[in-house]
């Protein structure tokens, strides 16, 4: 079927993660590549593979990287986000366990055209395991001198640092993992109009340029092969492969790189189908909007889901089967951002607990049919009003769910339980 | 200063000009858009505002063609930058609605306990809520409820239910004092503001936080029920607990101080007071406040009246002076009264008595005008304009614990790093509250004792890189008398590592600002001291040029006024010498009067006479000498062998026990008149209340009535009227003209010497 | 006054003098891990999230008030800063947990895939709820959000291991083993995550510059014997 891969090419390979084989496998030559190449070619090769950011925004990762002062009168840092706390996503963690020089020379060559000396990978506190793996490599490459001063004689330096996280998942929004970096609470900061882009004043003010582990874990692969090579590849505007973290009721979840583009019950049957009946899917993590079965028959690239009123996200495929009790699912989504909303701005810190607490009498039998409406206008109240997009992540799959559901949740007002008393109990929710 | 670049923006359709980056909230108000907004304020940094949401706006840019992109989520308007084209609007319904939403997200959790809250009437979340709220909440769930107002310190009271989260006060404690007390623990729905641990709130600057809250999550520990806004009446004034001269309102009942706020003056405060500013005026409606004269009656004391007092008190003198001559009598103070009585003392002693046995200084070896900075540089005590500090490469504290000795100039001095990036030195022998407010300044840490070595041995190192300045210095005489302060020998001597030597060396230069405070004014040897930090402050260049300077900041309110009007043994008003021929006749022109000729007594001087039984009248205005004289036993043998012991104060104080005489003197809250504040600043102040008694009177009444008794009657009827004296008699204080006063104040400019600046 | 505006005389203000450096704990090998780590940003304040991280484990296993201020002292930054950072993260414990911390994912995939039968098995056989710890102190039993293992779902992580595909079976065998185990423990999940900002160089050099300490100690200790 549509499997396609690229940044799993090799994965399966026993002991990728090891720099020997990884070199057997032509690791490093794209960075060998870059480094003879000047810097602007290098962004011109990843501006010609159309390559989007990953991390959940799908921001053309070229812009980004041309945004990058050409000039050294400040540091420049790269800032790896390797989060990954969207519910739903495992992928950032599979390339990090099982491929890690893949990331690594994608940071360099990103650190290269950049003009950056320093970078960070930001790997959450859980972590652990892919963190220790990274460890590994990032020493193994700098044995082989691929990282630190003079970089393979070319001249260039570049040193690459671990910072762990410590539990928030806020600190996957880009300008809060900054803060946290800085070794603050991780808070977001001001964006653009109100602040310069981090391009230009990000790290400690300084040019700083941020990209998620599955974008440069990308990069290698671009400038081995050409971003035309990567291009004719996807749709025309969602070019490549895309890795689908799927998981929930399928038979064989895990994660699966397809082509952009692939028909998302392509992906179902390569994750082996689902387990019972489908009753719905939520393509990109949970901030994203759910997908009721029977509005399924898309194409999994950004424009066709943006279509579909839904959204690529991180890629956190979850599938629900007609065992889930929507009203239940949806208080334990809204219960995760309520725990995970960092407290800076009204709308996300008092909204999200207040739809907990609506959702709670709801689940206890206490729901009134005004508070549907209520919820909806607290997702308005919410949405484009927070300070980062935290705020709009938890609106957005209550109001789906409400627009595709409602019924669920009048049965559940009207009967004071579930339509689906299948359904485990869903009670209680944060630490 | 480089022209401010202008953009044309459109707000609510208006077309208007505004400086490039201005925040569109400001923009609003130029037109009289009304914004509202919790948590934006100006002095505070824009990185971690826009929080609360309230001041959303929709905005858009002008495209070439003429139309409006506008941009898809509303804006904090607290953090949007003016920029060329930029098209706002402030009232659509959207806008409407999303504030209703806000206000409504803040309410919930509020306790909505107005009645009993001390920023009712007040507070910006009630005003809100009235002019943009809903009418009513959706909300029925259960608040949030945590422990209600609790003291986090003498001054402050915290009510965590009542908190909005806007982060003003945490913003405050980071950003302004830098002490970062106040932090949000916690996140989410969860976030709370506290003191580590709910240890205290020691911050000097804690009041601040209170007027920055806008709800009354933190509150004053002192203000607390005692009044309700809008049955209080406000007065300008100025703080009387150092010499800053900050600039407050004091909010008042009839007749009963309740609270002092900060108020606004860009030049002096900006509006920050420090805690003993904003509650350190409580004494002016104490129950123990003198409320008539008092004599002394069978070693108790009586109430008398003023006749009476008078009387008695020009007996004693006109004796004294014909028994002893008029170096029998002495006066001690003038640092807490206003110039008009400052001056009015010296010359009641002058003209009335005959004596030039007048000081206001009560510590060791404070420094007199006429010194060495005054020769040299042309200033008696400071350069650089307290607003300047913030422009200043490099910070100099030397020997100094600015938080706590001068609260204010610290914030200055701190704003300078921490906004405009200045580097600071901070030298002092032994660890200090300041150097924790930066971060790793370059500290000095010294030998008590070796103050002169160490600036000696900096300038030393100047002189030898080459890049000392020529600067009504000669730099070979210079460079022979500094010879043996070499690097190795100061840091043998001071305990400075010489590299840390090097590096202070190589940080001072021109824009360097060098802040004294006690230490260096009450130094043993302190003209030695202060002809080092001449020469250093003229080497690196900062003599007559730019924002840097050497500045002996001063204890008392009114330190510098008192030397400035003359309440010197040596010096005239104007810093004249007595015994300058010439210049004094010009005085005894103006005051038609005759004076002494020859130097009085210092305070030293007098107490030692009084110790020894040798003076017979001892007047003492507004000094506890008894407590607050560096050499308070001196002090206390002096008051029991003083012949006559004349008291005025606001209070039966240490030294008063000793009086023969107490006069009760007004408070600054209970007259009008001027203070000269450290930077030489001249500030008005204002008349709030009546004094607590028909008997208590101002300090100027009294000298002027006094003069009447001693039949040498001053003709006073104002403070204004004074203030227009000394103009001709201190030509400096000419431009202060009393009622038209700029609100800034008027710092008078030297002209005694081309030097100053 | 009434009773309802008195002022309540909840946490009782103590004072703090900050000029007082704090008691110091740690050990020679974290002063030199922190030293090397504060190196990796351009001032040290960024280290704050590492020397938390350092801190738990040197204070074992949580973050009293005393090892906040340490961490504050270390770094040139206030009690309160170093506590509203601590406070923000979940992962530092501000209170003292078991030796073992048990963390069950009951976020989206977890929840429909058996994760909250996992967590009501593991109250069972402990016999606390979530958010207590054993009387033994062994261990503590947490929910937490998303591990981002959703293909193994339900997940639970212990120490600075996941384990998937959970059942209740899988859970007790995984207990008994836990119990006589020095693997996975609060104190141990904090060393690794130290150890990960730590590059091999960097290792290398602390442990010669503790062998180092170590010898000139043990000299000095030779020549007094
Ligand atoms: C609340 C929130 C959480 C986020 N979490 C993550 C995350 O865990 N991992 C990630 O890569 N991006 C995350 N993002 C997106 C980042 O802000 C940012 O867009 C991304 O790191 C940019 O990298 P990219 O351009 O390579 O996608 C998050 C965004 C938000 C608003
Ligand atoms: S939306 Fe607001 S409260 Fe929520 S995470 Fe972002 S800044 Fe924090
Ligand atoms: S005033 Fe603008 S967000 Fe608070």
């Amino acid at each position: 079927m549509a499997e396609l891969k690229v940044l799993f090419k090799d994965i399966d390979v026993p002991g990728i993660q090891t720099l020997e084989v990884y070199e057997q496998h032509g690791g490093y030559s794209a960075l060998r590549k870059a480094l003879g190449m000047t810097r602007q070619q290098v962004i011109d090769e990843v501006k010609a593979s159309g390559l989007r950011g990953r991390g959940g925004a799908g921001f053309p990762a070229w812009i980004k990287w041309n945004g990058i002062p050409k000039d050294e009168s400040q540091p420049h840092y790269v800032q790896c986000n390797a989060d990954e706390g969207e519910p739903g996503t495992f992928k950032d963690r599979e390339l990090m366990l099982r491929h890690p020089h893949q990331l690594i020379e994608g940071i360099i060559i990103a650190g290269y055209a950049t003009l950056s000396k320093v970078g960070y990978i930001y790997i959450r506190g859980e972590y652990t395991e892919p963190a220790r793996v990274m460890r590994r490599a990032i020493d193994e490459a700098y044995r082989a001198g691929y990282l630190g001063k003079n970089i393979l004689g070319s001249g260039v330096d570049f040193d690459l640092y671990i910072h762990m996280g410590a539990g928030s998942y806020e600190c996957g929004e880009e300008s809060a993992m900054m803060s946290s970096i800085m070794g603050e609470r991780g808070q977001p900061r001001l964006k653009f109009p109100h602040a310069p882009l981090p391009t230009i004043a990000g790290l400690w003010n300084c040019p700083t340029l941020i990209n998620n582990v599955e974008t440069l874990s990308c990069v290698p692969a671009i400038i081995r092969n050409g971003g035309a090579w990567y291009a004719s590849m996807g749709t025309e505007k969602s070019t490549g492969t895309k890795i689908f973290s799927v998981s929930g009721h399928v038979n064989k979840p895990g994660n699966y790189e397809v082509e952009m583009g692939t028909p998302l019950m392509e992906l179902l049957e390569l994750a082996g189908g689902v387990k019972g009946k489908l009753k719905a899917v939520i393509p990109g993590g949970s901030s994203v909007p759910i997908l009721p079965a029977d509005k399924c028959d898309v194409n999994l690239d950004y424009e066709s889901l943006q279509a579909a009123g839904t959204m690529l996200g991180s890629g956190g495929f979850m599938v629900l089967n007609d065992t889930v009790c929507i009203v239940k699912f949806m208080r334990r989504t809204a219960a995760f951002y309520a725990h995970e909303s960092c407290g800076k701005c009204t709308p996300c810190r008092e909204g999200t607990r207040w739809m907990v607490k609506i959702f709670d009498r709801i689940l206890a039998g206490g729901g009134r049919m005004e508070d549907i409406d209520l919820l909806l206008d607290i997702c308005d109240q919410i949405d484009g009003r927070s300070y980062c997009a935290l705020g709009d992540a938890a609106a957005w799959p209550i109001r789906a769910s409400i627009k595709h559901f409602r019924h669920e949740y009048e049965y559940f007002i009207k009967h004071g339980h579930s339509m689906v008393e299948a359904q485990a109990e869903h009670s209680v929710g944060g630490r | 200063m480089a022209e401010q670049e202008l953009v044309t923006i459109e707000i609510n359709g208006i077309e208007l000009q505004v400086p490039k980056g201005e925040m569109i909230i400001e923009s609003a108000k130029r037109i009289g858009v009304d914004i509202p907004f919790f948590c934006y304020h100006p002095r505070l940094g824009k990185e971690q505002a826009a929080n609360c949401r309230m001041c959303l706006v929709e905005a858009g840019t002008k495209q070439p063609d003429g139309s409006v992109r506008m941009m898809p989520k509303p804006q904090t308007s607290c953090t949007l930058p003016a920029s060329q084209g930029l098209v706002v609007f402030t009232d659509t319904v959207a806008i409407q609605k999303a504030r209703r939403g806000i206000l409504e997200f803040l309410l919930i959790n509020h306790p909505l306990d107005c009645p009993i809250c001390d920023r009712g009437g007040e507070c910006p979340l009630q005003n809100n809520t009235l002019f943009y709220g809903p009418g009513v909440s959706r909300f029925v769930e259960e608040k949030r409820h945590l422990p209600k107002a609790f003291p986090i310190s003498d001054y402050v009271v915290l009510d965590r239910e009542r908190c909005i989260h806007c982060a003003r006060c945490t913003r405050f404690s980071q950003e302004i004092s830098g002490d970062a007390q106040l932090e949000f623990l916690k996140r989410g729905a969860d976030t709370m503001v506290s003191t580590f641990q709910n240890t205290e709130f020691t911050s000097r600057f804690s009041g601040n936080t209170i007027e920055l809250c806008p709800v009354g999550a933190l509150t004053s520990r002192v203000y607390r029920f005692r009044a309700r806004p809008w049955d209080m009446k406000s007065q300008k004034s100025i703080c009387t607990r150092c010499s800053n001269g900050c600039n407050i309102w004091l909010d008042y009942r009839p007749n009963r101080l309740v609270r002092v706020l900060g108020r606004e003056n860009e030049a002096v405060n900006e509006e920050w007071t420090c805690d003993r500013g904003k509650f350190g005026h409580e004494y002016i409606s104490s129950d123990r406040r003198l409320l008539s004269p008092l004599v002394r009656r069978d070693n108790r004391f009586v109430t008398a009246s003023w006749v009476e007092v008078y009387q008695l008190i020009a007996s004693r003198i006109r004796q004294a002076v014909e028994e002893r001559g008029a170096g029998a009598v002495g006066a001690i103070g003038g640092a807490h009264l206003s110039n008009e009585e400052a001056y009015l003392l010296q010359k009641l002693m002058r003209v009335a008595v005959g004596t030039n046995n007048i000081d206001h200084r009560l510590e060791r070896n404070q420094v007199a005008g006429g010194d060495t900075l005054l020769a040299r540089l042309g200033v008696p005590f400071t350069q650089t304009a307290i607003a300047d500090i913030e422009k200043a490469k490099t910070i100099f504290i030397f020997g100094a614990d600015l938080v706590d000795e001068q609260p204010i100039v610290f914030l200055r001095a701190r704003k300078a790093w921490f906004r405009f990036g200045a580097k600071v030195i901070i030298a002092h022998p032994e660890p200090t509250e300041t150097e924790l407010r930066f971060d790793e300044p370059l500290v000095l840490r010294y030998r008590a004792g070796t103050e002169t070595t160490l600036i000696n041995g900096l300038s030393h190192l100047i002189l030898q890189s080459g890049r000392a300045v020529t600067d009504g210095i000669s730099l070979e005489e210079l460079q022979a008398s500094l010879s043996e302060y070499t690097p190795a020998r100061v840091a043998q001597e001071t305990g400075v590592a010489e590299d840390a030597l090097r590096e202070a060396a190589n940080l001072l230069g021109e824009g360097t600002v060098i802040l004294c405070a006690g230490r260096v004014r009450n130094h043993p040897e302190y003209a030695v001291l202060a002809n080092a930090l001449v020469n250093l402050t003229l080497l690196t260049g900062n003599g007559s040029r730019g924002n840097g300077g050497l500045n002996i900041l001063l204890p008392e309110v009114n330190s510098h006024g008192a030397a400035d009007m003359g309440v010197l043994p040596d010096l005239l008003p104007g810093y004249v010498p007595v015994n300058d021929r010439e210049a004094r006749e010009r005085i005894e022109r103006i005051w038609k009067a005759s004076l002494p000729a020859e130097p009085g007594l210092s305070t030293q001087g007098m107490l030692e006479a009084a110790a020894e039984g040798k003076l017979q009248v001892l007047y003492v205005i507004g000094e506890d000498i008894a407590q607050k004289y560096h050499d308070p036993e001196l002090a206390q043998r002096a008051l029991e062998n003083a012949g006559f012991v004349i008291v005025q104060d606001l209070f039966l104080t240490d030294t008063a026990q000793y009086a023969d005489v107490v006069l009760p003197a007004a408070s600054v809250a209970e007259k009008e008149g001027t203070f000269t504040n450290t930077e030489r600043r001249v500030q008005r102040f204002w008349k709030a209340m009546n004094p607590p008694s028909p008997d208590v009177k101002p300090d100027l009444n009294i000298f002027a009535e006094l003069a009447v008794y001693l039949g040498k009657p001053l003709p006073v009827f104002s403070a204004e009227q004074v203030m227009e004296e000394i103009g001709q008699v201190f030509p400096a204080y000419a431009e202060c003209c009393y009622d038209q006063m700029p609100a800034e104040g008027v710092r008078w400019m030297p002209t005694l010497t081309d030097r100053g600046k | 006054m009434s009773e309802a505006i008195r002022l309540s005389e909840y946490p009782r203000a103590k004072r703090i003098d900050e000029r007082q450096p704090p008691e110091l704990r740690f050990s020679e090998r974290a002063v030199q891990e922190l030293e090397r780590i504060k190196r990796h940003y351009p001032n040290k304040r960024a280290a704050m999230l590492p020397a938390l991280w350092i801190a738990q484990r040197e204070y074992g296993g949580h973050l009293p008030p005393e090892a906040l201020m340490e961490v504050a002292y270390r770094l040139g930054t206030s009690y309160a800063v170093v506590e509203g950072v601590a406070t923000f993260y979940t992962m530092y414990n501000k209170r003292p947990v078991g030796r073992v911390m048990l963390e069950v994912c009951t976020n989206l995939t977890c929840s429909i895939c058996g994760g909250y039968e996992i967590l009501r098995h593991l109250e069972e056989k402990l016999g606390i709820r979530a958010g207590e710890t054993t009387p033994d102190g062994q261990f503590t039993l947490v929910e937490v959000e998303c591990l981002n293992d959703c293909g193994n779902a339900p997940v639970m992580q212990v120490g600075n291991r996941y384990f998937g595909r959970l059942t209740p079976e899988k859970v007790d065998a995984l207990l008994e083993e836990l119990k006589n185990s020095e693997e996975h423990t609060v104190v141990q999940l904090a060393d690794t995550i130290v150890q990960c900002h730590l590059s091999e160089s960097e290792r290398q050099d602390i442990e010669r510059a503790l062998a180092k300490a170590q010898a000139g100690s043990g000299g000095q200790d030779g020549q007094n014997g």
